[in-house]
């Protein structure tokens, strides 16, 4: 699977760099984006509400991993993956006012990949957990058309904030998490 | 915990100033009323752990740890190269500028 299949299986397209602004990011280096690239979260996300506009970003090698990078801080960048990937069974459920914070059609329910993007904030690991975890709990779900972010509290089912990120039918995938 | 039965339409404080009253219990769902100064912050326990969640993970970004993230969620198979890294791409919706394949 290309770049360009993988970015297109998640309802993305890849952006061709030209003469552009630049931001720093924490871990890919310098790059240029255009405007348009820029994503808009109206309130921040829970720990970080200042924070409004970012950047999707791959790394070749890195799929499916996205980088969700601030444009205002250079050090502010969350891994993401789309939550199909951490959980092929996940079930989004928007209630109306999520709905209209991400400026989508009231009373029914958006399309993964079509309409929208789902991801889940992954985290690497800390003193608290040996193994990468994603946060089931609050995906960050963005609607693709107008590029407008949110990260919304699942509180219908009970989803796990720490889910253990391993491949579930690959042995070696677990014993490189262990 | 200190554990309270309440009806709908009674109330109970917490310290001096916090008033939580049961509005209306409707089958699984419990409908609360809070009073408070705006010097208290007032937010759901999945705020929160979202919250602390967040600023952990972005704490935890960091190169060496990317590729113990992929080695969870994308194990490669013994003998796989790893692919040659080309540039980072920027990910977009508009259609003007999708790149065509060659």
């Amino acid at each position: 699977m290309t770049d360009l299949d993988l970015a297109k299986s998640f309802g993305l397209e890849i952006a061709p760099c030209g003469p552009m602004p630049r931001i720093r990011t924490k871990c890919l280096g310098e790059v240029e984006y255009p405007s348009h690239a820029v994503f808009t979260f109206p309130f921040g996300i829970p720990g970080f509400e200042d924070e409004r506009a970012f950047v999707l970003l791959e790394r070749p090698g890195a799929q499916p991993l996205m980088f969700m990078q601030s444009v205002a801080t250079p050090e502010l960048c969350l891994i993401l993956m789309p939550i199909l990937a951490a959980d092929p069974h996940y079930k989004l459920r928007l209630d109306e006012e999520d709905l209209a914070a991400l400026g989508l059609p009231a009373r029914k329910q958006p399309r993964m990949g079509k309409d929208i993007l789902c991801a889940v904030v992954v985290c690497a690991g800390g003193d608290d957990r040996p193994a990468p975890t994603a946060n089931l709990l609050a995906p960050i779900v963005v609607n693709l058309k107008r590029k407008i972010g949110i990260q919304v509290i699942q509180t219908q089912v009970h989803h796990s904030y720490r889910h253990p990120l391993f491949s579930g039918h690959s042995r070696e995938g677990l014993a490189l998490c262990s | 915990m200190l554990v309270m039965r309440r009806r709908p339409g009674e109330s109970f404080f917490v310290g001096e100033v916090v008033e939580i009253e049961v509005l209306e219990v409707c089958g699984t769902r419990v409908k609360l009323g809070i009073v408070a100064p705006d010097s208290v912050s007032i937010q759901r326990k999945e705020s929160q752990l979202t919250r602390d969640e967040n600023i952990v993970a972005a704490l935890s970004v960091e190169q060496k740890n990317i590729s113990e993230i992929l080695n969870c969620v994308a194990p490669r198979k013994r003998g796989t190269p790893v692919k040659r890294l080309t540039a980072v791409q920027l990910l977009t919706t508009d259609p003007r500028n999708s790149v065509k394949k060659h």
